[in-house]
């Protein structure tokens, strides 16, 4: 082992060699810089190495000969190697990024640099306080001399600033050590830790100083506005290594110096923590600026780690695992983007455009923002469900609030700026320079956090158990990215029969169901998909992303292999939407709606985890602790997803503005996720009337009035993709009402609705997205007559309607006459008729889109359009014929439903006797039925085919109209706001309410960020105020109160 | 039953249901005309009507979808009339009911309306889509008060087979719902104004604002079909009403007095009252008739 | 007056110091002067750690001829703590390094804006 002295040694004999050595030239003394901190960082991950293998001690370093408290001594424990691993080795990738704009401000800057490394590593390792100062103080200074050398007024401003208040921090400090030394009389931190300074008359005045000035070095809110100045104007690199290095150390210093202040103070640090993240992510949300933006997630990470620390005791042994998961996390993703936002160089947030005329600049960029909100594979994601369920198990609900609402703030903000990198209008930036030396420190950063990610899941017992084989798919995909269509295409519906082929036998039954709608609705969609030419770049590894997401909650059999699942899902099913022309709003809405719904999830999973001591999937059949609570959480966390009422707002745009194959992924298959979710959730409530049975009676409430706000928008589309999407929220509005029933009845009712509406609503959209690839608009009223161009394309739409308005008889009317039966049977007579009027409702809007579409009048400019694509008719035949055989032997579906049911709701089933169904109440013969309309119709049909068979077929404008012959199919095809008498009945309806609250929701937090920011006010002196006032009103809170 | 005898005595009650329907429409036609001061048409007429229609030779066509419009509506007449049981306790007039309950009658109602919709709309005329966008407007807000009524009398009977709501509305016309149950046979009574399309509700098909609404384009064998369809559907509809409200026939005499008094209902207000524009008609049912279905729930409910 | 001793004095002076030099960083508007304003409060600083060091009736830590005349034993006894006035050393290094620094952004901000006005300075805000 080498001697960690030799890291100082390295760094200050260089810095004096390249004194003498400058003449050699800027590359030389670079290079040698460099070349140092790469043996500073092999010192680092010797010793970390060692500590990691278990084989070594931790080691005390004494200098000039003497025992402390005589000398200073320095520690090297497997925190230290870890805190120093990570400082050299951003410093060394860092360095690289940074060595030409180092080489510019000289010799100087080169050394400065090195000793800004050194300066770190000694705060990590010291054991002596007053030598803690000393080197605080070098690396301020150093810091400080990094960004005076830059070139520019903005840095210099922020550089002064920063100078400034370090310097008011340090006085505190030296303050606070001399009257520790008075008190206690060493300086050794090991000697203040044993003497109880805490205990001694006036001792709490000196930690007080002491950590007062610890936890302003790691910039708390408000007292942060030097800190966001710097993020903002310095070096991009230099950034990087505040964010990671210098923040990850006064972290530890922090740590460290905890043992000194005693117990008392962890609540006060957990405390201005929380009101670091939650504050500095709240104002996150109003910035513009990327930089200053990324400052404000940075100091917002530091404050969760710095309540994560405060709660060590409680956290126990975890307390490690989880602030590694989230520092490492941080600390790659924020060094990565800073990195980043030096190669792209735009100041604002939609200048990040650009990165989309880079190969995988998106990707890195993706990967950063994914891993700072805590989505798998991240370790993030690991740390801060670790960190929700101890929290919640302790009973410390309210600070889970505080910081699932700080993490939700910190995705509005970084998701609005990675919908601008995916679609903000870049015709007019130009690409960027790439220079090699600086992307590859951002790639480093990338995968590693892949890797750290696996192996922290690995980490803990729960994570081991997790299926990575989906995700291995996903990133295959990613690597062959560069292949034609076909190719990509293929290898993807082979990979998802073979994995479902793989996976189905091990499924129970109720599972099975979802399990065929997410992979073989998920391949028919996917064959849609050889429509397409080209690349399609991107394409494939986020619609894998989401199937592997939705295979994954199906195969789950802990709660946290279901939350991976469901963010996985979340994550592809977000690129799959914002892919869409228009659709950057919608995906940052559906983001931001199914991020609060997942924490709602992980709160209601955290709560199923008290007084159960297991992660299994079942604890939630058994939730004891706040039952109601998290029910209630779970159920608002699916809502989420099925966008039932109020939680809606996301998926008409979503869902419409999506591509034609991907809008059927995310309606017909993704939305039952939400119901899967549901009926986990319901059965873990228990079919039993008890004390859950007002959450059911309010759930099914929602779900009425879900239906009918779904279905009466839908009425009022002009686009047709709209109009699917609204049907899309009323008809799993059917659903969620049903499942709320919780009878054999009511299920029976919401599994028939999921199959059918998973078949009718996919070959709608299929049909439709065909259909708008060809004519190249949504709007339904550009269309009409395309019956005569588009036969194939006519029928299915046909199918699809009459099996959505449940008229018999196809396959609809088997959920209908369920429906009823349920509903009288169960006695909601009301939701039921809310519902039921709901589907009234439905012809209206199915009329509008096959008429307006289809029938009437044929544009002038759709006169030579083809029938759709042959790969969009295959998968629409393939579920039409699904259709057709559920509405000619529904008893092949209804029975087996009703078998898999049974085991949860065995009273009140269906009686079939020789294909005839029959309830309490009333009795229905599918296949007799179906028999006897066709026959009429086919009697019908003969008859009138035979006496109008020599029928002439008429011209375009061969209509009787006024005795005059119409020319234009603009002003006699009748589509724009068919609805409009309807509309002058019911209008009071349709005001978007929930809209319109949301959009309150969103202005009264923009304005309060925007109102609180101005304390920022740019001014170094009022900035040192800050911190001056920071440590009074602290200081009246801990002694005072 | 023997299958065959069982289809020969369906046959034979759609004989009888249209031509009752030709003939309950004519008087009516002849009603209106006389309260109007003219004459009106000899009682012959229908007949002559429907053997000109199918006679003519010239027939026109704009597409597949055109001709399918009136078989989906001869299909939806015809159906409805196989799964409603037309008289009570007797097993030749029972038709097909037992394929399927109220439920599936009142989803059937649809099925002839939708292919008219469509068939229609295929023939490019704008009259067509503004007469089938009041119709499905007007129906959507019908069915609400009605369904209502409706479910209150299943849950008063405790069925949702029109046989058995028949059943129990044997011995006497005090056990009628009309007389049991009052408001939800108020409901769905007031509701079946909208669904006999009488002026006030004949927006759908008005004469005046557009010239005849969704059949616009359909004449000869077409038009035939049509207005059989029509004939039968407007018959179906008073058994309906009958077999819930009324305590149902149990021979075809008392169906023909009741379904002609039911109709005769519908024709008389209409006589009475002007035309609603769409959205008054579709408000018209969100009061009186809501407020009454609500009642008649609420008072199952609690 | 027992209170009055040296010790007492240095304590009483240097937190005075450093009362003046934070008032003078959080109320002066010149560059300069809020320079001066911090050297004022390390001065007082200095003085605090010094005063908390200062044992009355002891001599300074240094091996000298009143030292070297009590013979070579119970030297602790003789002398005032020899930490704080080595601390004291080191933070007036500190101090002179950053006040340099201070004062080289001081320049280099002048030559920006021509101004030593720190109100100028805030370019970067919110």
């Amino acid at each position: 082992m080498v001697t960690p002295i030799y890291i100082v040694a390295t760094a200050l004999g260089v810095g004096f060699a390249i004194g003498v050595l400058n003449k050699l030239g800027r590359n030389f003394t670079g290079g040698l810089v460099l070349t140092a901190i790469a043996f500073m960082t092999f010192i680092s991950f010797q010793w970390f190495a060692g500590f990691y293998s278990g084989n070594q001690l931790p080691e005390y370093i004494f200098t000039a000969g003497f025992q402390p408290p005589l000398s200073i001594n320095l520690l090297m424990g497997p925190f230290e190697a870890f805190f120093s691993l990570m400082v050299n080795a951003i410093g060394l990738v860092g360095g690289i990024y940074m060595f030409n704009s180092l080489k510019e401000r000289g010799s100087n800057a080169q050394v400065v640099y090195l000793i800004l490394l050194m300066g770190l590593n000694v705060m990590i390792m010291t054991r002596d306080i007053f030598n803690l100062f000393v080197f605080m103080e070098i690396a301020s200074i150093s810091i400080a001399g990094l960004i005076l050398l830059e070139s520019g007024t903005r840095s210099m401003g922020a550089g002064f600033k920063y100078i400034l208040a370090t310097s008011v921090i340090s006085s505190f400090l030296l303050i606070g050590v001399i009257f520790a030394y008075y008190f206690v009389g060493s300086l050794n931190i090991d000697d203040l830790i044993t003497s109880n300074l805490h205990l001694v008359k006036g001792g709490s005045i000196a930690i007080f100083l002491i950590m007062m000035a610890v936890i302003l070095e790691l910039k708390p809110f408000p007292a942060n506005g030097w800190g966001l100045d710097v993020y903002e104007g310095s070096d991009a690199g230099l950034s990087a290594v505040i964010s990671g290095a210098s923040a990850s150390a006064s972290l530890y210093v922090l740590y460290k110096l905890m043992a000194i202040a005693g117990p008392e103070w962890n609540y006060y640090i957990s405390l201005l923590g929380a009101i670091t993240f939650v504050g500095s992510n709240l104002l996150g949300i109003k910035q513009e600026n990327t930089r200053r933006m990324l400052g404000y997630s940075s100091i917002g990470q530091l404050g969760l780690l710095t309540l994560i620390i405060g709660f060590k005791d409680i956290l126990g042994e975890n307390t490690i695992y989880i602030a590694f998961g989230i520092l490492i996390s941080h600390y790659l993703a924020k060094a990565g983007l800073f990195w980043l936002s030096g190669i792209i160089k735009s100041k604002g947030l939609k200048g990040w455009s650009v990165v989309r005329k880079h190969p995988f600049f998106l990707f890195l960029m993706g990967t950063f923002v994914f891993a700072l909100i805590g989505f798998p594979p991240f370790p993030s994601f690991f740390a801060k469900w670790t960190l929700v369920m101890d929290l919640t198990a302790t009973g410390n609900i309210a600070w889970v609030v505080a910081i699932l609402f700080g993490s939700m703030m910190e995705a509005v903000y970084l998701f609005r700026w990675l919908g601008y990198a995916i679609k903000a209008e870049n015709d007019h930036i130009e690409p960027v320079k790439i220079e090699w030396s600086k992307i590859i420190p951002v790639w480093i950063a990338a995968l590693s956090l892949y890797g750290i990610g696996y192996y922290t899941a690995q980490l803990s017992e729960i994570g081991s158990g997790i299926n990575f084989i989906p995700f291995l798919f996903v990133a295959v995909l990613l690597a062959l990215d560069f292949l034609p269509i076909f190719i990509k295409n293929t290898l993807a519906i082979a990979g998802m029969a073979y994995y479902f082929y793989t996976v189905y036998p091990s499924l129970d039954n109720l599972r099975l169901i979802f399990e065929v709608i997410f992979m073989v609705g998920g391949i028919l969609a996917l064959i849609a998909g050889y429509a397409y030419k080209g690349t399609r770049s991107g394409f494939y590894p986020v619609a894998i992303l989401m199937y592997a997401g939705l295979t994954g909650i199906i195969e789950a059999n802990t709660t946290l292999e279901f939350f991976y699942g469901w963010e996985l899902m979340t994550a592809g099913s977000y690129f799959l939407i914002i892919r869409g022309k228009r659709s950057m709003p919608h995906g940052l809405s559906y983001m931001l709606f199914s991020i609060g719904g997942a924490y709602a999830l992980l709160a209601a999973f955290g709560m199923a985890q008290v007084s159960q001591i297991s992660s299994d999937l079942d604890i939630i059949n058994h939730i004891t602790y706040l039952p109601q609570w998290a029910y209630g959480l779970l159920i608002a966390g699916f809502l989420t997803k099925t966008a039932s009422v109020g939680l809606h707002i996301w998926l008409p745009g979503a869902h419409g503005e999506a591509e034609s194959d991907v809008s059927p992924m995310v309606s017909a298959i993704l939305l039952k996720a939400g119901v899967f979710g549901l009926v986990l959730a319901l059965i873990g409530m228990g079919a039993a009337d008890n004390q859950f049975s007002g959450l059911a009676y309010t759930l099914g409430w929602v779900g009425a009035i879900t239906a009918l706000v779904g279905n009466l928008m839908a009425v009022f589309q002009e686009d047709a993709k709209r109009l699917l999407a609204y049907s899309s929220i009323g008809q799993l509005g059917y659903i969620v009402f049903a499942l709320a029933i919780m009878t054999h009845l009511g299920w029976l009712t919401a599994f028939t609705y999921s199959i059918n509406h998973f078949m009718y609503k996919a070959i709608l959209f299929l049909t439709i997205g065909a259909v708008v690839l060809r004519v190249g608009t949504h709007d339904m009223y550009k269309m009409g007559g395309l019956i005569s161009r588009m036969p194939f394309a006519f029928i299915a739409v046909l199918i699809g309607i009459i099996a959505l308005s449940g008229v018999p008889p196809l396959s609809g009317f088997a959920g209908k006459w369920l429906f009823y039966n349920a509903v009288l049977d169960k006695g909601w007579y009301f939701q039921g008729i809310i519902v039921f009027f709901a589907g009234g409702i439905a012809f209206l809007y199915l009329w509008r889109l096959i008429h307006t579409i289809f029938l009437g009048q044929l544009k002038d400019n759709h006169r030579n359009v083809k029938d759709i694509s042959i790969w969009f008719a295959i998968p629409i035949y393939i579920l039409i014929m699904g259709i057709m055989v559920f509405s000619v032997k529904p008893e092949w579906v209804l029975q087996p439903l009703g078998e898999i049911l049974a085991p949860y709701f065995p009273n009140g089933q269906v009686n079939w006797v020789a294909g005839s169904a029959s309830t309490a109440l009333g009795y229905w013969s599918g296949t007799k039925v179906f028999i006897t309309v066709v026959g009429v119709f086919a009697i019908a049909f003969a008859f009138l085919a035979i006496s109008t068979r020599k029928a002439h077929k008429l011209k375009q404008f061969d209509i009787v109209f006024s005795g005059e012959r119409p020319d234009r199919p603009e002003t006699t095809h009748i589509a724009w706001n068919v609805f409009a008498g309807f509309y002058k009945a019911v209008w009071p309806a349709t005001i978007p309410l929930v809209e319109k609250f949301w959009d309150k929701v969103t202005e009264m937090l923009h304005d309060t960020a925007g109102f609180t920011r101005r304390i920022y006010s740019g001014n170094g002196q009022a900035y040192m105020l800050h911190l001056v006032l920071f440590v009074l009103v602290t200081y009246l809170v801990i002694i005072g109160g | 039953m023997n299958i065959y005898v069982k289809i020969a005595y369906t046959f034979l009650g759609l004989m009888i249901v249209l031509n009752w329907g030709m003939l309950m429409r004519v008087t009516f036609r002849k009603i209106g005309a006389r309260m109007a001061g003219r004459h009106g048409v000899p009682f012959r007429q229908p007949w002559i009507d429907l053997i000109k229609n199918i006679a003519v030779r010239t027939t026109l066509t704009h597409g597949v979808m055109f001709y399918l419009g009136p078989v989906f509506r001869f299909s939806g007449a015809v159906g409805l009339f196989l799964f409603m049981p037309i008289l009570f306790g007797k097993e030749a007039w029972m038709n097909f009911s037992f394929e399927g309950d109220l439920v599936l009658i009142l989803y059937f109602q649809l099925f002839g309306m939708l292919g008219m919709a469509l068939g229609a709309g295929e023939g490019g005329q704008p009259h067509s889509a503004i007469g089938i966008s009041r119709g499905l407007a007007q129906h959507a807000a019908v069915e609400l008060p009605m369904t209502m009524g409706i479910i209150a009398l299943a849950i008063q009977y405790q069925t949702l087979s029109i046989s058995e709501i028949v059943a129990a509305q044997q011995g006497g016309f005090l056990h009628w719902s009309f007389f049991t149950n009052p408001v939800a046979s108020a409901a769905i009574m007031l509701s079946a104004l909208g669904a006999f399309g009488y002026s006030p509700f004949n927006l759908v098909k008005a004469p005046n604002e557009i010239p005849i609404g969704p059949p616009t384009e359909y004449h000869g064998t077409y038009l035939g079909v049509l207005m059989t369809s029509g004939n039968i559907l407007g018959v179906m509809e008073t058994i309906l009403f009958m077999n819930l409200v009324f305590g149902g026939a149990t021979n075809w005499f008392e169906l023909i007095i009741k379904s002609f008094l039911i109709y005769f209902y519908a024709v008389f207000v209409g006589m009475v009252f002007p035309r609603f524009r769409i959205e008054q008609s579709v408000a018209w049912f969100f009061k009186i008739p809501l407020l009454l279905g609500f009642i008649a729930i609420l008072m199952y409910s609690f | 007056m027992e209170f009055i001793n040296l010790g007492n004095i240095g304590l009483i002076i240097g937190f005075l110091l450093i009362i003046v030099g934070f008032w003078g960083v959080l109320t002066q508007k010149n560059i300069i002067k809020i320079i001066i304003g911090f050297s004022i409060l390390n001065t007082g600083i200095n003085l605090l750690i010094v005063s908390l060091g200062y044992v009355k009736g002891k001599t300074a830590p240094i091996i000298d001829a009143t030292i070297a005349t009590e013979g070579n034993y119970n030297v602790a006894d003789k002398i005032v703590d020899p930490v704080p006035q080595a601390l004291v050393l080191t933070a007036i290094v500190i101090g002179f390094g950053i006040t340099a620094l201070m004062l080289a952004y001081a320049m280099k901000l002048y030559k920006a804006k021509k101004s030593l006005e720190i109100n100028k300075f805030n370019d970067l805000k919110w």
